[in-house]
């Protein structure tokens, strides 16, 4: 939201150009990405020097130009594009089950003092324990097929988005509810119009966590039970040693992760730019 | 348009020894914010109602406006009691009520998009009434890019626009500066006289500013100390319509006097109750 930009619409005054402008540098503006690749690439080059100085053996720890190969030979062989695909479809599932019903549940139970009574204990418990301990339990429920994947993906992912949206919904200003009211709004325009957004930054907040989470919950289940995705890759290729390959499909994954999050918090930006800092 | 002479009209709110109170919440005693309250409002009549702080006002103002019940007594508006909120009174909030998420034009519909009447007319209405407000040109902003000054006409202009029988107003322009203040007390007396749709409107105005009273006010009414009751009504038949210039001269000085003097007797009465 800068001010100093044009815009001819609303014909709002532009602030006049002077000598003393200067464009901030190149550099200056990408500072934090700048510094970021800079330390990633110290700790890639550090990993391929102890490489090539054969302190390390690459059989054992792979190396940042044999992981490169290994994504190469995932291409070729068809490991690359196919898993991805798999994996990613688990985490979008699972994700549109944890928002179909974390998001409307949410917002019921955050706005009632009895359902909050009751279950509010027993979500923050849900939510604590790490929800891997859970999954012999589920494979003995689901087996090992796909459903049981996503059962796994929406478990993990369900947890904080709830937790997120209730908080939100309780911390929902009075002052709009009783806007509401005067108005005579109804309660379903009120849970739309109102409650819906005026909880939009916890819900935000608790997607970028779900999704996170959604992320570890596909791959620990394919890790385990899988037979096709990301981590079913690292799994074979690990036991068949072949560390280039599983660095590569690692790699993968690190990059579904910086883009999952990236994507929603791009959309935080884009949802809630009216809660941001008021200016 | 005179204050004073509306012996003949009609009782638009019908206050009779109404009491207001809140339960406490440990030991569900009740303690009453409004006590042995009688009152009426004519048609037509635009009143302010002046108190100590924390004399009830605010909590008067609520149960007018349907959101809390009286504990007893009467409180009819239209010669029907008010049972809830409803689309015939509207509430100019003190501030922080303009939902953040919406732009101006978004805020200023949202009573008529509640009632389900933003069709053609009410938008044109939503329009009018941005206009009338002075805030062209401001349609697409959200309320933090708004000044104080602003976000109260937007108030004024959402409130207005469910064209209500009853406007209440609680302290709307407290949190403004005191040029700000002084322009919006224009800007009302002025949107009051401009906006005619349903011809004519009754106003309940609660404020801490006896001076801004007396300007804008038929009728001021001084509440007492804790818990609150009517002490004077006192009639402002001042020549309308006023401009800022009425404020210099010796009738509203004697009136702003007589209101000021009675206000801090309260508030005197309050002070030694506390201690
Ligand atoms: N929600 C509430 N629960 C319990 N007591 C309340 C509540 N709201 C107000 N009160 C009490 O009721 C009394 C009247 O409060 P009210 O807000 O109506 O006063 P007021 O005249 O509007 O004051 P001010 O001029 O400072 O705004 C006060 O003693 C206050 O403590
Ligand atoms: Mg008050």
């Amino acid at each position: 939201m800068t001010q100093t930009q044009t815009r001819p619409e609303t014909g709002e005054a532009v602030l006049p150009a002077t000598a003393l402008d200067r464009r901030p540098s190149f550099v200056a503006r990408n500072r934090t990405v700048l510094l970021g690749l800079l330390g990633a690439f110290v700790v890639l080059l550090a990993w391929q020097l102890s490489v090539w100085a054969e302190l390390v053996d690459p059989k054992f720890s792979s190396s940042p130009f044999g992981a490169v190969e290994g994504l190469k030979y995932l291409n070729d062989s068809g490991l690359l594009w196919q898993p991805t695909l798999d994996t990613l479809q688990s985490v979008g599932l699972g994700m549109l089950i944890s928002m179909a019903i974390g998001i409307p549940l949410g917002l019921v139970i955050g706005r009632s003092v009895v359902l909050h009574g009751l279950l509010e204990p027993l979500i923050g418990i849900m939510y604590s324990v790490p929800f891997v301990v859970f999954l012999p339990i589920i494979i003995f429920w689901f087996g090992i097929d796909g459903t049981a994947r996503l059962v796994i993906v929406v478990w993990s992912a369900l947890f904080p988005l709830l937790i997120n949206v209730i908080s939100g919904a309780r911390n929902l200003d009075g002052n709009y509810l009783q806007v509401s009211r005067v108005f005579c709004a109804g309660p379903l325009r009120t849970l739309w119009s109102v409650a819906l957004p005026g909880t939009m930054p916890y819900i935000l907040a608790g997607l970028r966590q779900a999704v996170g989470r959604a992320l570890v919950g596909a791959i620990v289940a394919e890790l385990f039970m899988g037979t096709s995705g990301l981590g079913y890759v690292v799994q074979t290729e690990t036991a068949n040693f072949q560390l280039d390959h599983s660095m590569a499909a690692i790699a993968v994954i690190a990059v579904i992760a910086v883009v999952l999050t990236r994507g929603v918090a791009w959309l935080e930006n884009r949802l809630t730019f009216w809660s941001a800092s008021v200016g | 348009m005179a204050g004073s002479g509306g012996r003949d009209r009609a009782v638009k709110l019908a206050v009779r020894d109404v009491r207001i109170g809140y339960r406490e919440r440990r030991n569900g005693r009740f303690f009453a914010a409004v006590q042995n309250l009688s009152f009426e409002i004519k048609d037509n009549e635009f009143i302010a109602i002046v108190g100590p702080s924390g004399c009830g006002k605010t909590t008067f103002l609520s149960a007018v406006a349907g959101l809390i019940e009286i504990a007893s007594g009467s409180l009819e508006l239209n010669g029907h009691a008010i049972q809830g909120p409803g689309p015939d009174r509207s509430l100019v909030f003190q501030q922080h009520s303009l939902f953040p998420w919406r732009t101006v034009t978004a805020n200023v519909g949202f009573g008529l998009e509640a009632q389900g009447r933003l069709d053609e007319h009410g938008r044109r209405r939503v329009s009018d009434l941005i206009e009338l407000v002075g805030l062209n040109g401001k349609e697409g902003k959200y309320p933090r890019e708004l000044s104080g000054g602003m976000s109260q006409r937007v108030n004024l202009a959402r409130a207005l626009a469910t064209d209500p029988d009853l406007l209440l107003l609680d302290e709307p322009f407290a949190a403004l500066d005191a040029q700000t203040r002084e322009v919006m007390q224009e800007e009302l007396t002025r949107v009051w006289q401009a906006d005619s749709a349903s011809g004519g409107k009754t106003a309940l105005f609660i404020t801490h500013d006896v001076p801004e009273a007396v300007y804008l006010a038929d009728r001021v009414l001084v509440f007492s100390a804790s818990p609150g009751r009517l002490v004077e009504s006192v009639d402002i038949d001042l020549p309308r319509p006023r401009d800022p210039g009425v404020k210099r001269s010796k009738e509203f000085a004697e009136l702003n006097d007589h209101v000021l003097g009675l206000v801090m007797q309260q508030a005197a009465i309050s002070r030694g109750g506390a201690r």
